[in-house]
């Protein structure tokens, strides 16, 4: 046997499902019609199944207890001991009948698929999922790695999804597809910490491995828990009450669907994952207790609820729910014969169930219903279909001399086991007998109530007609096999179902299939079952009414509902807290910042005040500064109208430039005072757009809020003022000052001060400390402030320009041409008196400005001032010219002004100068002397550097970003137009009673949401 | 000045290449737009090459790169270091800016045919790599404040009406993480008389009872939680990234918003690894990593709005990777730089699938009631989006998939139960609200009266990031490994990041010695 022979069976599948998807190409679509294509598809199945039994031979010959094959996948994420997730495949007698199951009936629904589907073109992708399902399904049961078998797991449980909800449009198909996926999708999340448990504990993700560490699990803390969630994980899987509820639901599914996968495959997972970890997890107190009550109620609640339904596949869905259940109580036993009697229920079942469900589909295809209530008497015009059904009803209902007599008398013999207990015993043999006998009823009803008594309905008769061969052969040969596996022709059935039961109970199973086992207790129960069952049969109707009446209501699905309405419910809560309140925002962030800062720890209160100099001549000058920066700080936050709150806010800003321009800073001061006008004018500007109603409206808003409003956020404020305001003071009493510090010495000397001091002059040339820490030694972050600088101009422009719904106005820089119609040449914009002196005014401070600026550009490096200043200084020379001259005057006489151009060629100039620095000295952003290396002397000191460069890159971006505001904002059509916007809008904003109106609408479309909730 | 070779500037370079795309894009082609955006993704193009070229050298050579800008070493100077971490973290963000920008040439948006469009997301772009690949605190913070702007600007600017207000909030609640920020560094000179973050490593590991240091840390963690939008400074998130144009959705809602979670690596491995501080730190990103994770995605299965409904749930995601750092065992870190690397790709061609079927709606919007079916026009999306949403609610066989494992295993092993099991649960909900999108969008049938515009967004870029994301999950070793790399290079070779990036104290001293006239 080849490496790679294990693979071939998962192989064959994906190429089955590549080609099938390969119908979807519109020539091989028209070529071949989907019913031939069907045998195509099967093709693929077929050759995995075959070399599955050819495995299964090496495997009964063989002295190995597994085929195995392993290649490491993701050795990353590894366990403590090393051992990493791979991909391993693990065969041995449970896989191997799994695995038979999937790809034979696989091939016979591949078939099927075809022809429930002739006709229809766009079927490939059915058949592509089913495919990719089979692929899903073969992975979960031949997986050697617990990672990898739950990959298959989940797969399994997306396919299942994609098939149950094919028919989208349906309602009904939706909801079904997304309950499934959240049952068993919550399962599965569920087995996944189980198993991270179990690989843990381990310390292996082979299976293999984790097999034979049965006792080191079981001796762990946290085995009642891994237990827990691996067996959540099944339920959820194998539909077990509570959670079968999606089972029934998930029969929207197109036919082939539900009898591949929510009958014979995909529904066992779960019991195959419970067979399979049985040798580790299994045989404990709490595995026997918890499977045996889960599995005895599954059985009787799926039996009891199968009886009533009147639809064809709701009702075999329920009897599967109550099969599965067996199952699960079997593998929760000890003695052995459990796990015969559970190799052969596997079989059984899978083999008589798929072969009804399509027998259904079917009837549901000819007739054009699978209502029971419609149906009747179909044997007149189905011979061949009734025929094929009657033997596998026979099977269900567990009569002889089929193969689900054998699987019902084995497990009715299990639960008369003697070793378990005397109460255990009748229990589980009261809910046996009950269960079979309903089973009974509804084979009964199923077939009988289908092909024999009389039409029901007349006009679904007369449209009834027998199906074609290739589609019949399907569940043909399924029952032809429930009735010929017991006649010893091989012993292979024998060796199979042994070797699974083995590879479950851990020892050498005895299976035998012989119908006769004498007169024993099992025989007698099944007497009695069948008994009850022909009883209720006969008296359906009545039998029916008492189940009506007794009926609780739908308890299980109620679970499942009220999960869902608790996420829903929950939601909505959770979307509340996102008001659209801006003030709420920032309280509920201030309290955090707070909480977090007390727990943390406060910083120290200061043992002293910073000292005030009080020996220079300026004390007088310092404390009207101070008093004046508290005081218009203050103002800014009491008084009412807007434009006197900003004068105020300039006012406190240029008194802290007189306090720096005391320290001695003399450069920040300067940047200070240029930053503080400028601001100034372009909030003023930006005051002017605003319709008066609006402005005052904002004042209104002040006193709508309550009192306790305000002292909330108030005391959050000073609060918070408070807190930083004693960081500082303590920021600032430890500075380099031993003498104030008492006791506490940390270092605190500035690791970078004196460097900077000492290398200004001889390393960059610079006489300006600070125009060498700008320009040099930190030029990235000068350069990434300018950018922000010329960023903010540039979104105020797009906003304005081109994003303002009023805009309209797509030209980029626009040409003063077109705005000539709107109003007159030259007039002004702003309502400023224009007088000759203005204009003098004007023409005038342009051109200083401009001097003034190139003195800063071309001596920044050496004195107070930078690129910065010179910027700022010649925009607010520029936005004087708007206010005198207005925009077109402005555009006019000054077509060199191109601020986007500005910003854009300040930015790549400053890119150039790193470029230099990176040409000249291999280190890009380092000064590059020009004067020096072309041996040029410079008057006036003005050096001929990238520091030049670096400065008018400054100057330009700044000068643009600046000039793009007051630009857009003199703009005269926005000007216009977006007043009047927004005097519109002001009613609505004050209904509101905020200016920030709410994100999050009040009225939001609930209905996608409740429209998944709803449940019938 | 010290001398430089030149395969040190490869460092520089990611961050180099957008910032030029930027300047250059703001300076020609403004008129024309197809060259306009051909030099975006160029430039883009050439900066996920570098930031590709330097995480291959990192790997290799197994020690960071560094290069101190202008020559001027660190401390004194701004260094750049593409360490592991930075230069993989770059490496994620470009990857999905690169998405973004191609996504945007072929955006129908209004906003996107502005000429100012490229030029701010390229400064996006550059503002974020450069977060990552700065060595100091206070070039972190302008970086930072590029990315602000820019994000500012571009959702002020787009399509939805409600993006200026939306910007506008996000601006106001950015200005108090600046501020928290900036006094941060502040007090953290004062305290320690540097701004290099090794140095800062260094003293603090030195003298690490400072009394200012508890309000610093404070202050540097918020601001942080408000970049990533962590529980309870998560409020701009969910309008801003909702109001943001797709090509910018798509960014802000993947990458960018990593920029806390890095910024919580280095504080837990670097800055602050004295027991008691650390502790401070893991505890409350498990504890709002935890609320996260339920907000996000309750959030996201009660919204009505497709694109709301991504913004709610990266909240959600991010809660897991901020519980993994939280947990912060060695496999703990690498879990988190899975999920973050997988997250960035799945969320980001997630917002780009629904922004295209809403570039399909009437009137352009993502709301659920007005998108319903009109993924049918659009089966390749359906796909797509699919496999997104799959990654998105960690199913195999995407690498959604392998980042949840890697965390749920993280937390088992470290033995976290509670939070292990609000993450689990939290999970289902995910599963929930994915499913709900993909069957209205794809499976309901249009309804009746609706008339569909015949062309929308081109699906390149998502086409791309959903093939990584399959890639990724069906064969995980590469990231994984990557990632693992990752985490003992942060828990286990701290000291060598800081003799990497100002040397040892000796060879500090030698250097001030030596530039000293």
């Amino acid at each position: 046997m080849s490496f790679f022979h294990p693979l071939i069976p998962l192989v064959c599948c994906a190429l089955g499902a590549a080609i099938a998807a390969a119908h979807g190409l519109t020539p091989i679509n028209r070529l071949v019609p989907t019913r031939i294509y069907g045998w195509v598809v099967a093709a693929f199945p077929m050759a995995a199944f075959i070399s599955l039994v050819g495995m299964a031979d090496q495997l009964f010959q063989g002295q190995m207890k597994a085929i195995v094959f392993q290649q490491p996948w993701i050795p990353g994420l590894a366990t403590d001991e090393g051992s990493g997730i791979s991909f391993s495949i693990y065969l041995d007698g449970l896989s191997i009948l799994f695995a038979l199951l999937i790809t034979g009936i696989g091939v016979l629904v591949t078939v099927y698929t075809g022809y429930y589907f002739s006709g229809t073109k766009t079927a490939w992708r059915f058949a592509t999922y089913m495919c990719l399902f089979m692929v899903s399904m073969l992975g979960v049961v031949v997986a050697g790695d617990l990672i990898l078998l739950f990959v298959f797991w989940e797969a399994t449980s997306i396919t299942s999804f994609l098939l149950i909800g094919y028919k989208g449009e349906s309602e009904a198909a939706r909801r079904g597809a997304f309950k499934s996926l959240f049952i068993t999708g919550g399962g599965g999340i569920a087995l996944l910490v189980g198993l991270l448990m179990i690989s843990m504990i381990t310390g292996t993700f082979s299976l293999g491995e984790v097999l034979t560490q049965g006792d080191v699990i079981q001796a762990s803390p946290l085995y009642p828990w891994l237990l827990a969630l691996v067996v959540l994980g099944c339920i959820t899987k194998s539909a077990q009450v509570p959670f079968h509820t999606w089972l029934p639901d998930g029969m929207t599914a197109p036919t082939p669907a539900s009898a591949y996968l929510h009958s014979a495959t995909m529904v066992k997972a779960g019991i195959y994952l419970l067979a399979r970890l049985h040798p580790s997890l299994g045989d404990s107190d709490l595995w026997f207790w918890s499977l045996t009550s889960i599995g005895a109620v599954t059985m009787v609640t799926g039996a009891w609820l199968g009886v009533r339904q009147t639809d064809l596949k709701a009702l075999l869905a329920y009897s599967t729910v109550s099969q599965l259940g067996a199952l699960v109580m079997l593998i929760g036993q000890k003695a052995d014969i459990a796990f015969k009697a559970l190799a052969v229920g596997i079989l059984a079942h899978a083999l008589y169930k798929s072969a009804l469900f399509m027998l259904a589909g079917i009837v549901d295809h000819e007739t054009g219903t699978r209502d029971l209530r419609k149906l009747g008497g179909l044997r007149a015009k189905m011979p061949r279909t009734a025929i094929v059904a009657m033997v596998a009803g026979l099977s269900m209902a567990g009569l002889p001399p089929m193969f689900g007599f054998l699987a019902k008398e084995t497990m009715l013999a299990m639960v008369a086991h003697p070793s378990l207990p005397d109460v255990l015993v009748f229990l589980l043999s009261s809910a046996a007998v009950v269960a079979g006998a309903l089973i009974f009823c509804q084979a009964a009803i199923l077939v009988l109530g289908t092909f024999f008594g009389s039409s029901r309905d007349q006009e679904t008769f007369d449209h009834a007609h027998d199906a074609p061969w290739g589609m019949l052969l399907a569940p043909l040969l399924p029952a032809l096999l429930s009735l010929l596996i017991i006649i010893p022709v091989s012993t292979w059935p024998v060796e199979l179902l042994g070797a699974a039961a083995q590879s479950v109970y851990g020892e050498k199973v005895k299976i035998d299939l012989s119908l006769w086992h004498g007169l024993n207790t099992a025989l007698l129960l099944s007497i009695i079952a069948v008994s009850i069952g022909t009883t209720l049969f006969l008296a359906r109707r009545r039998f029916i009414a008492l189940q009506h009446r007794l009926d609780p209501g739908p308890v299980c699905n109620a679970l499942y509902r009220g999960s869902i309405l608790g996420i829903d419910g929950s939601s909505w809560l959770v979307t509340r807290v996102q008001n659209g309140y801006l003030r709420m925002y920032l309280l509920i962030m201030f309290v955090g910042l707070g909480i977090m800062v007390l727990v943390a720890g406060l910083p120290p209160l200061p043992t002293r005040l910073p000292p005030l100099r009080l020996d220079d001549g300026w004390v007088l000058v310092r404390v009207v500064a101070i008093a004046l920066a508290t005081a218009a700080a203050v103002s800014t936050v009491l008084l009412k109208r807007d434009l006197y709150a900003i004068l105020a806010l300039g006012a406190s800003g240029l008194a802290v430039a007189v306090l720096f321009l005391l320290i001695p800073a003399p450069d920040v001061a300067l940047v200070m005072i240029v930053v503080d006008i400028l601001m100034l004018v372009i909030l003023v500007l930006a005051l002017v757009r605003f319709p008066k109603p609006q402005r005052e409206g904002a004042d209104e808003l002040d006193y709508q809020e309550t009192w306790l409003g305000k002292w909330r956020d108030g005391l959050v404020s000073a609060g918070v003022g408070l807190a930083t305001a004693l960081a500082m003071l303590f920021v600032l009493v430890t500075r380099p000052d031993p003498a104030g510090l008492g006791e506490i010495a940390w270092e605190r000397e500035s690791r970078v001060t004196d460097f900077f001091f000492a290398a200004a002059k001889p390393l960059t040339g610079a006489a300006d400390v600070v125009g060498a820490i700008l320009i040099d030694f930190r030029a990235t972050d000068t350069y990434l402030e300018i950018m922000v600088f010329a960023l903010a101009g540039a979104g105020v422009y797009t906003l304005l320009r081109f994003a303002s719904p009023a805009a309209g106005d797509d030209a980029t820089d626009a040409a003063p041409a077109d705005l000539q119609a709107n109003r007159g040449p030259g007039a002004s914009f702003w309502p400023v008196a224009e007088s000759p002196l203005t204009r003098l005014l004007a023409l005038l401070i342009l051109p200083l400005s401009l001097m003034l600026a190139l003195a800063h550009v071309l001596f920044g490096h050496d004195q107070p001032g930078d690129g910065f200043t010179a910027g700022v200084v010649a925009s607010l020379a520029v936005a004087f010219w708007y206010i005198i001259l207005g925009y077109e005057g402005v555009h006019r006489t000054l077509p060199w002004l191109r601020p986007m151009n500005f910003v854009g060629g300040g930015l790549s100039l400053g890119i150039v100068v790193a470029i230099m620095g990176a040409i000249f000295n291999q280190n890009a952003f380092s000064p590059v002397n020009f004067a020096l290396m072309l041996g040029i002397t410079t008057p006036y000191g003005i050096s001929l550097s990238t520091g030049l460069m670096f400065e008018v890159a400054i100057f330009l971006a700044v000068l643009g970003g600046a000039t793009l505001v007051i630009d857009t904002l003199g703009h005269p059509r926005d000007r216009d137009t977006e007043s009047d916007r927004q005097a519109t809008l002001l009613p609505v904003l004050e209904a509101r009673g905020d200016v920030t109106s709410p994100l999050e609408d009040e009225d939001e479309d609930d209905s996608h949401a409740a429209s998944v909730a709803r449940e019938d | 000045m010290i001398v430089q070779t030149w395969s040190q500037h490869v460092v520089a370079l990611p961050v180099a290449f957008p910032l030029a795309g930027c300047a250059l894009t703001a300076l020609v082609f403004r008129r024309n737009r197809r060259w306009q955006g051909l030099t975006a993704v160029a430039f883009m193009a050439l900066g996920l090459i570098s930031s590709t070229l330097l995480l291959g050298d990192v790997l290799i050579s197994g020690e960071p790169r560094v290069f101190h800008l202008g020559g001027w070493p660190a401390p004194f100077g701004i260094a750049l270091a593409g360490d592991l971490l930075g230069a993989t973290m770059a490496f994620m963000c470009q990857i999905v800016l690169l998405g973004g920008v191609v996504y945007g040439v072929g955006c129908r948006d209004k906003c996107a045919q502005f000429p100012t469009f490229f030029p701010f997301f390229l400064a996006l772009a550059a503002g974020l790599t450069g977060s990552m690949l700065t060595t100091d605190i206070f070039n972190l913070f302008v970086f930072a404040e590029v990315v602000v702007i820019a994000g500012t600007v571009l959702t002020a600017i787009s399509d939805d009406r409600k993006g200026t207000e939306a910007a506008f909030k996000y601006f106001y609640i950015s200005q108090f993480a600046a501020m928290a920020l900036l006094v941060a560094c502040g007090t953290l000179y004062a305290a320690y008389g540097t701004l290099n973050m090794a140095d800062l490593a260094r003293l603090i590991e030195q003298t690490p009872y400072h009394p200012l240091l508890p309000f610093a840390m404070v202050l540097l963690l918020v601001s942080f939680m408000i970049k990533s939008a962590v529980m309870p400074f998560h409020f701009w998130q969910p309008d801003f990234h909702t109001a943001a144009p797709t090509p910018v959705h798509a960014v802000l809602s993947s990458v960018v918003v990593k920029l806390g979670i890095y910024g919580f690596m280095r504080m837990t491995t670097l800055l602050f690894i004295e027991p008691e501080a650390k502790a401070l730190i893991e505890n409350t990103l498990i504890v709002c990593g935890c609320a996260g994770v339920i907000f996000g995605g309750l959030g996201a299965a009660g919204t009505y709005d497709a694109k709301r409904m991504l913004a709610y749930s990266t909240l959600g995601q991010l809660g897991f990777i901020l519980v993994a750092v939280g947990w912060g065992t060695p496999l703990a870190m690498a879990a988190a730089i899975i999920f973050a690397f997988n997250h960035s790709l799945a969320k980001a061609a997630m917002l780009m699938l629904a922004g295209a079927v809403a570039s399909r709606a009437p009137v352009k919007t993502a709301a659920f009631d007005r998108i319903v079916g009109l993924g049918r026009l659009r089966p390749v999306a359906g796909i797509l989006f699919l496999f997104g949403g799959m990654a998105l609610a960690g199913l195999p066989p995407t690498n959604g998939f392998i980042s949840k494992l890697a965390v749920l295993q993280s937390g088992v092993e470290a033995g976290q139960w509670l939070p292990l099991a609000v993450l689990a649960a939290a999970s289902i909900i995910t599963l929930v609200y994915v499913a709900r999108a993909f069957q209205t969008i794809w499976l309901k049938p249009i309804p009746e009266g609706v008339e569909p515009k015949p062309y929308g967004d081109q699906l390149l870029a998502p086409f791309a990031l959903v093939a990584g994301c399959l890639a990724l999950g069906l064969y995980a070793q590469p990231l994984v490994e990557l990632a693992i790399l990752n985490s003992q290079w942060m828990l286990e070779s701290r000291q060598e990041y800081i003799d990497a990036v100002i040397g040892t104290m000796s060879e500090a001293q030698d250097r001030i010695q030596e530039l000293s006239p």
